[in-house]
């Protein structure tokens, strides 16, 4: 549940930047480039997160949530709506600018009370999903070597083919394979690749949008192509810079709920 | 039975009233709760339940009600209104009034500064724990400083322990050494401005800790047995002796004052957390023959120090728990130190359809333990089953051995909405 608002929502949340760079760009300034699009100081939306599985059976889950940037830390605060046996439940993260480990607190009705909770736990599937924490997150730049493979054409659209393969060698995946577009630096595609080397999912951008001046995606797929089940999460009522205020991000809120 | 009836007509009225009613939020569950003894294969418990929550919130105000019927068997009904409050939600503080289960401290499963709600022990610590506590009547305050918070409560009524009833499989026939008599006159807290609780507590949430510190001027929830010793002669002996003949028993609560505190921090990945909370003058039993009526009063600590961490996608939780009594001396009925661990084990699989669940308490002082292993399956988003046992096993007077009879499988099947 770690990093989930949009720009997060995908480690493709790519705006339009047009660099118009000439110098070809090297696998970790072209995945920068996306990394940093900029998301607002300000976000609201709502999430619905539609899990199928291979019979084609659909479990959905819809969340309201809120970050706000306060400099050097991004407090975001999520609520979940449904299913009915999570209702009420509250999630907050604060992550740092500095290396600092992200502060993450969940509150649980049933408890009736906020409980600190790890932030190292980045593999785990979020709510039965297809996305890990770490796939909505913003992995750290870093923690990836990028290799800018080749340019290839996706649908009409010119892209970069970066490979990443992480630092940590215990980690879920051996490598991921990311078409970026050359024009804005917006994701297309992703692949990832289980720790034999054998693809495991693909991300698919479906939907991207402007939304107050900030492009947003506000529809993509994640499928399991090794056990057939997918996940499509969908973005809407989304919002930027409306005053969220800073108390909305507080262990009252997350008790109080929507 | 026809009260009942009509209670829980007038129940469904009021929940198809509200349900007319634009904006209200009608959230809940319903609950079917069968249990086998392992010993003797009878239903140690069969039970429906019904959970409903109202709610409604604007602005500035919100209210809540909380409704629960429970079904026993074939024919006894038992209603209980677990919460029903209103807030007032203002700038910087919060209000509540009303009845409300109040939930304190860092621990799982232990009670430390958690004392607030009292508890229903009627099940012993089998149900779920939002259905243990029992809701206080009471006004809550919270002021919020940023990211910390102080809050005031006053309760003008004394709730105690919800204990088993004699004919359930959870009581615990005590045993005395000679005939005893009840004196119940005393038992009872008459609801006063003198004899209200009060509470108070500082907590913050930091980058760094959580940290909470509370005080509490409280009434113990427990009764202290006042014990009067009646003798006779024995002349049939050389010389005559005197001989215990009878017991006058008198349960009575006593004042409490508590200060504690608690705190949750994460260290490399893994979850540290504390919680202690000192009395200052709790009642004992004691055989000491010049204590009057049986008692003696010391200041006793309740702590926990845990750890929740994760081996892969397997999330493990444990704590420690200590009850000690200062200045302690042989003739204290219970021992100096009790030593109790918890042990939770979770596993998710399926896309988080399936739930493997190890929890357990260890009696460290008495060798003796309660295993709760279960599976839950979540067979439609809001519907689950869950199959499980609640094994006592060791020492016979130890809190968890004593019920070893009582040792079962059961099955949960519930749907929220």
């Amino acid at each position: 549940m770690k990093k989930l608002m949009i720009k997060t929502v995908i480690l493709a949340v790519f705006v339009a930047m047009n660099l118009g760079a000439k110098a070809q760009l090297t696998g970790r300034q072209i995945v920068e480039k996306a990394y940093n699009l900029p998301t607002g100081k300000e976000q609201t939306s709502t999430l619905t997160m539609t899990l199928i599985n291979s019979r084609g059976n659909t479990r959905v889950r819809k969340i309201k949530q809120f970050k706000k940037d306060f400099g050097d830390v991004e407090k975001k605060i999520m609520f979940f709506i449904s299913p009915a046996d999570v209702k009420n439940t509250s999630f907050m993260n604060w992550s740092y600018d500095s290396d600092k480990p992200d502060d993450q607190w969940i509150y649980l009705p049933a408890l009736k009370k906020v409980k600190r909770i790890s932030s190292d736990s980045k593999s785990d599937y979020f709510m039965g999903s297809d996305f890990t924490y770490d796939d909505l997150g913003d992995r750290k730049l870093d923690a990836d070597v990028h290799k800018l493979l080749r340019e290839e054409t996706v649908n009409g659209i010119k892209c970069y083919v970066v490979q990443s393969i992480p630092k940590d060698e215990d980690y879920m995946y051996s490598k991921t394979i990311t078409w970026i577009r050359k024009d804005n630096f917006v994701g297309v595609k992703k692949e990832f690749y289980d720790e034999d080397g054998e693809l495991l999912k693909i991300l698919t951008i479906k939907k991207v949008e402007k939304i107050s001046g900030y492009w947003v995606i506000t529809k993509s797929e994640m499928k399991n192509v090794q056990k057939n089940h997918k996940t499509i999460i969908e973005l809407s009522n989304v919002r930027f810079n409306t005053g969220i205020p800073a108390s909305t991000f507080t262990e009252r809120m997350m008790m109080r709920g929507l | 039975m026809k009260t009942k009836g009509l209670f829980l007509t007038m129940f469904l009225v009021i929940t198809m009233l509200v349900n007319a009613q634009e904006n209200v939020g009608i959230t809940g569950f319903a609950r079917t709760y069968e249990g086998v003894n392992l010993e003797t294969g009878d239903f140690s418990i069969i039970q429906q339940t019904l959970n409903l929550s109202f709610d409604k919130r604007g602005e500035k105000v919100a209210f809540k009600a909380n409704p629960m019927v429970y079904h026993y068997n074939s024919d006894s009904l038992s209603f209980n209104l677990r919460e029903i409050y209103a807030d007032m939600y203002f700038k910087n503080f919060d209000l509540r009034v009303g009845k409300q289960q109040i939930v304190w401290g860092k621990a799982d499963g232990v009670f430390i500064t958690d004392i607030v709600s009292p508890l229903n022990l009627t099940e012993f610590l089998l149900p779920d724990f939002d259905e243990i506590r029992i809701g206080v009547v009471s006004a809550k305050m919270d002021y919020y400083i940023g990211n910390s918070t102080i809050e005031a409560i006053w309760i003008p009524q004394f709730t105690p322990t919800k204990t088993p009833a004699p004919n359930s499989i959870w009581y615990i026939k005590p045993e005395f050494p000679a005939p005893a008599t009840f004196d119940w006159s005393k038992d009872k807290i008459n609801p006063s401005l003198e004899n209200s609780e009060f509470f108070l507590k500082y907590s913050a949430m930091t980058s760094k800790i959580d940290f909470d510190l509370m005080g509490g001027y409280t009434w113990d929830d427990n009764p202290t047995m006042h014990v009067q010793k009646h003798f006779a002669i024995d002349t049939t002996t050389m010389p005559p002796q005197p001989m215990l003949t009878g017991l006058t028993i008198t349960p009575e609560h006593h004042r409490l004052t508590v200060g504690g505190a608690s705190f949750s921090t994460e260290i490399k990945g893994i979850i540290l957390r504390g919680e202690a909370a000192y009395y200052d003058g709790k009642y004992f039993q004691t055989t000491d023959p010049k204590a009057q009526d049986g008692i003696v009063k010391k200041n006793y600590l309740h702590y926990v120090v845990g750890l929740d961490f994760s081996i892969g996608d397997l999330k493990l939780s444990t704590q420690f728990i200590q009850q000690y009594i200062l200045d302690y001396n042989d003739m204290i009925y219970d021992d100096e130190m009790i030593n109790t661990a918890t042990f939770l084990a979770r596993y998710d699989l399926f896309r988080e359809t399936l739930h493997l669940e190890l929890f357990s308490y260890i009696g460290l002082t008495n060798e003796d333990a309660l295993i709760r292993p279960k599976i839950t399956y979540d067979f439609d988003d809001g519907f689950s089953i869950l199959l499980g046992a609640n094994i006592f096993v060791g020492d016979e007077n130890g809190m968890f051995g004593r019920y070893q009879d009582n040792s079962m499988v059961y099955t949960k099947i519930k749907y929220s909405f």
